[in-house]
């Protein structure tokens, strides 16, 4: 009975989470005429691929999806790669710096974002990094990197200090003991960090906009806008079919990596 | 300095020897060498779409020497991408977009003054009331290229019958006749009209000039809000019809004009008040044996309203300014003009383009309405206000969107409307 | 401290620390700055101290007060409710169910869709004539319920939280997940023997352990649930009335519609002064409880 009503609650999260996918599905196989019924239906009348055709033929919807995957990947690892040990720093010697890194992680994230944007992209000009994606990545691992070393650290911080003192009296040098010990108890907490990276940069919209001017370097989020026009319209099945292909790629990227949010628990680590 | 030394660490940082070298294919200072310039399009429409690229691409065979590469932009966010990238050194040598959002960059000096720049020829297609709404202190910003008038898209069966029936495309209903209309078009659930007011100023500002309201009144050298009967007229008609004779429904006043659609073509509305460029949805979304037509524009005082009209623009930083009005010229000829106009539904600014498009079009799919309304467009005071966008979204907007709710009375509707005014033109 | 620790810990930092000085704290500081003159849009405008000027005219501007209020509101819903949605989920996603792995996905989908189509996506569900939720309260028979949900002053507020409650589950959800992995399993068993009840080790288990977690998120949340406005502004334009005029769409506005760099900065710092002196009651209290 428990498990039964478990199932339900299930249920009812994934439709409220998951509807928009049947969503796209739909609209993207149905012609125009069927997008504006009064009481639409789920399974197109004429289903059609002109959508998918339209989408990739009027805008380079392919070499977007490269560019936002070359981009999105390099800032997801760059992000866990600097945030790692930032965070274990923070999280285990106190400092003066961690309280103002704290203080940066308030700021960064409440400060209205518009404002800085004229400020990056001037300095971006300065260093030849604007319009290129090494611009790009920078700017999307220092924006992923406040929440990265905040839930990094709290993560640490659950690591007993006993642990990492064992490995030390058994001889292990500092460095192998974040390598053996500390990272691999962390696991759970770098899926999380790599996936928000990730998405935030594979979805981020205002800076991709302003910072690449060449057409060659767009990324998804920029093209896609295209097909929205004046005043809340849009053309709503090539935009469906082009939204639907790029929600997949991330999807595919938590399934692969949703397990081992699971694996390397602490329980286990302690025990052996 | 400060910025130097950042400067020289991002670099360490980032360990890329790309300091050197390679900062892009900026056009030179020389304006006679061959130039590439960015084309900032706003098209978004397939037939548009396909337009503006097949221009930029035949021009690019003709003349090797000046280069277009076409950027494509969108409605939604261009406006931050103009402001930043002017503000960062980096615009678009020709942009497109709309004459009452330039003229805010040409007064911060970000837009290249045209009128010494283009033809006679370019400049006497286009009428003096429309050339108004581009110019700013003197300066032209932009070519008014094409133009939204506001017309009336109506199901015909049902006009037929309610015994409507529908005016010629050179004159139109008066707002009496309309309000009259729609009230016989009006019968259980379904309403006459569906006023889609999601963006209720701009809308309420362009049909007041119906009755000659301009809102805006220039006082001493000083710009004024006061609000009159003049200004009054429109918003009060709307009112009478969505509460007193309840032709209009009050669920579609959130709507944008796609949004309506729906329910128009259910037959849930028999009117629906709105661009030219509808007919556009009607073509390729209207269920089969839907017979629609296009009403001209409607009559207060005259059939005048407000342009806002598209426009073509160059920046100030351009290093090739007179190349670039080479191609706007070509881009923007007669013919273009029309081909242009066509893919966006909407009505060209020139004269010959808009005898070439009915021609084109043989007046067919309210082509001939939209055609003969190019007349009645012409500037309106508040498209040449500073701070109207900031009276607009602050004040205008949310009181309008209370009267037309029936939240505050038509009394209270001028107090904000003129408070505001108070509050923004200092 | 020892001083290869310090060299340790240095060592450590160094790689996010330039980045973030160059990219994030230095325009951070210009744009705090700004707040202090009459910074404008335009080409080659002369930029001037003028101290407190902005926050005279700021304290008088009671639209931005009330926008305030409404983003508040926003924010303390949106993040309330997305907490114990989240929760739920998480500690469900926890469970060894079947399908999990498939469900872990689909919980992610509100994430993983482009911005661009989500406002658009939900003007579709509270479209008054052919929208989803009306079309659902049509079909089981609650006509009476059906109405135009952005659009009335009453319903407008709530529908954009319930949109903003579902675009920021997932990231909650992922990151209670993953505190919940780290609850350790023999705590668990060792209640469980001592005949705890499921809500009885709940309590006095897995929430203890997972505070650090719920503290950082909510926190976390909540900022971002104050800053953000793009979807509202592709939901309501901060109609209908100024009923979800959220303040950084506020301050979007000053600065990028009628090029008040300086007074939208001055904005930008009151709002980060307010949010960070609520916050400092909220994280003392947290983590004394914590502590104890």
């Amino acid at each position: 009975m428990k498990r039964f009503l478990q199932y339900v609650a299930l249920t009812a999260y994934l439709i409220f989470l998951g509807f928009p996918l049947v969503w796209m599905l739909s609209t993207s196989f149905k012609p125009p005429r069927e997008l504006v019924q009064l009481h639409p239906s789920l399974i197109p009348d004429a289903p059609t691929v002109n959508n998918y055709v339209q989408a990739f033929t009027e805008q380079e919807l392919g070499r977007a999806a490269f560019n936002s995957l070359q981009v999105s990947l390099a800032s997801a690892l760059l992000t866990v790669l600097v945030a790692l040990p930032a965070s274990y720093a923070l999280a285990r010697f106190k400092t003066r710096l961690g309280t103002l890194a704290l203080g940066w992680v308030l700021l960064s994230q409440l400060f209205p974002f518009v404002l800085l944007i004229i400020p990056i992209f001037l300095i971006l000009r300065e260093v030849q990094l604007a319009n290129t994606h090494t611009g790009l990545i920078l700017i999307y691992v220092v924006w992923a990197l406040p929440f990265a070393l905040w839930m990094l650290q709290g993560f640490v911080r659950n690591i007993p200090r006993e642990l990492e003192e064992a490995a030390s009296v058994d001889g292990a040098t500092r460095l192998q003991v974040l390598r053996k010990v500390v990272f691999p108890l962390l696991a759970p907490g770098v899926v999380a960090t790599a996936l928000f990276a990730f998405i935030s940069a594979w979805n981020e919209f205002f800076f991709a906009l302003v910072l690449l001017k060449s057409p060659d370097l767009a990324t998804l989020p920029v093209t896609l806008a295209r097909f929205v026009g004046i005043e809340g319209t849009a053309r709503l099945g090539p935009l469906a079919a082009g939204s639907l292909l790029a929600t997949i790629p991330s999807l595919l990227f938590f399934a692969f990596m949703q397990r081992r949010l699971s694996s390397g628990s602490l329980a286990g680590a302690v025990k052996g | 300095m400060f910025r130097r030394l950042a400067a020289v660490t991002a670099a360490a940082v980032v360990g890329l020897g790309v300091l050197a070298g390679c900062s892009g294919s900026d056009p030179g200072d020389d304006t006679t060498g061959p130039v590439k310039l960015r084309f900032l399009s706003l098209a978004w429409q397939k037939e548009s779409l396909q337009a503006n690229k097949d221009l930029v691409a035949k021009w690019n065979a003709e003349n090797p020497n000046i280069q277009i590469e076409y950027v494509q932009g969108d409605w939604n966010s261009v406006h931050d991408q103009l402001l930043t990238s002017f503000e960062g050194g980096d615009a678009p040598d020709i942009f497109q977009y709309e004459s009452a959002a330039i003229g805010e960059f040409s007064k911060q000096g970000y837009l290249a003054d045209l009128s010494s720049l283009m033809s006679s020829e370019l400049k006497g297609q286009i009428s003096p009331g429309i050339w108004d709404t581009v110019t700013f202190d003197n300066k032209v910003a932009g070519i008014p290229f094409l133009l939204e008038s506001q017309v009336i898209i109506a199901n015909k069966k049902l006009l037929d019958a309610a015994g409507v029936a529908v005016p010629p495309a050179t004159g139109g209903w008066t707002w009496d006749e309309f309000q009259a209309n729609a009230q016989k078009l009006t019968a259980g659930e379904n309403y006459g009209v569906a006023w889609a007011l999601k963006s209720p100023t701009n809308r309420v500002m362009n049909l007041s000039l119906n009755f000659d309201g301009k809102f805006f009144y220039n006082e001493g050298g000083k710009n004024v809000v006061k609000i009159g009967d003049a200004e009054t007229a429109v918003p009060k008609r709307i009112h009478d019809m969505l509460y007193t004779a309840k032709s209009a429904s009050p669920a579609a006043l959130g709507m944008s004009g796609a949004d309506s659609l729906p329910g128009f073509f259910a037959g849930k509305y028999a009117m629906l008040p709105g661009s030219v460029s509808l007919r556009q949805q009607m073509v390729e979304q209207a269920p089969a044996g839907f017979e629609w037509v296009t009403i001209p524009p409607l009559k207060g005082v005259s059939s005048n309203h407000a342009a806002n009209p598209q426009t073509l623009s160059i920046s100030e930083d351009s290093k090739a300014k007179k190349q670039a009005m080479q191609f706007l010229e070509y881009f923007l000829n007669p013919a273009n003009m029309a081909t242009l106009a066509k893919g966006d539904w909407l009505v060209p600014t020139g004269t010959k383009a808009n005898e070439e498009l009915v021609k084109l079009t043989q007046g067919k799919q309210g082509w001939d309405v939209a055609a003969d309304s190019a007349k009645d467009l012409t500037v309106s005071a508040f498209q040449k206000v500073p701070g109207y966008p900031e009276w607009k979204t602050k004040y205008a907007t949310p009181a309008l969107q209370q009267y037309f709710a029936n939240k505050i009375t038509l009394d209270q509707l001028k107090t904000q409307l003129t408070d505001g005014g108070k509050a923004v033109l200092k | 401290m020892k001083r290869s620790d310090r060299a340790t810990i240095y060592f450590l930092l160094l790689p996010s620390l330039m980045p973030i000085v160059l990219l994030s704290l230095f325009p951070l500081l210009r744009g705090m700055y700004l707040g202090f003159t009459d910074a404008r849009a335009g080409r080659n405008v002369d930029v001037t101290f003028t101290g407190l000027a902005n926050y005279q005219e700021l304290l008088q501007d009671d639209l931005f007060w009330s926008a305030f209020k409404v983003g508040l509101i926003w924010a303390f819903g949106v993040t309330v409710l997305q907490f114990f949605a989240s929760l739920g989920l998480a500690l469900l996603l926890n469970q060894p169910l079947r399908f999990r792995g498939l469900a872990r996905v689909l919980a992610l989908v509100p994430w993983a869709m482009p911005p661009v189509v989500v406002g658009i996506l939900w003007r579709l569900v509270y479209h008054p004539d052919a929208g989803l939720l009306n079309e659902v309260l049509y079909r089981v028979g609650a006509d009476g319920l059906r109405t135009n949900w952005l659009g009335d002053f009453s319903t407008a507020l709530p529908a954009v939280i319930l949109v903003g409650v579902w675009a920021g589950m997932p990231q909650t959800t992922v990151v209670l997940l993953a505190g919940l992995q780290g609850v350790p399993k023999e705590l668990h068993e060792a209640a469980e023997t001592d005949g705890a009840s499921p809500w009885q080790r709940f309590r006095n288990v897995t929430l203890p352990s997972l505070m650090p977690v719920i503290v950082a998120i909510t926190s976390l949340d909540f900022i971002w649930n104050f800053n953000s406005f793009g979807l509202v502004y592709v939901l309501t334009q901060g109609g209908p009335g100024g009923k979800t005029m959220l303040p950084m769409l506020f301050a979007y506005e000053e600065a990028f519609r009628y090029g008040n760099y300086g007074y939208a900065a001055a904005l930008g710092n009151v709002m980060v002064l307010i949010i960070v002196a609520l916050l400092a009651i909220y994280l003392r209290r947290r983590l004394r409880e914590a502590n104890q």
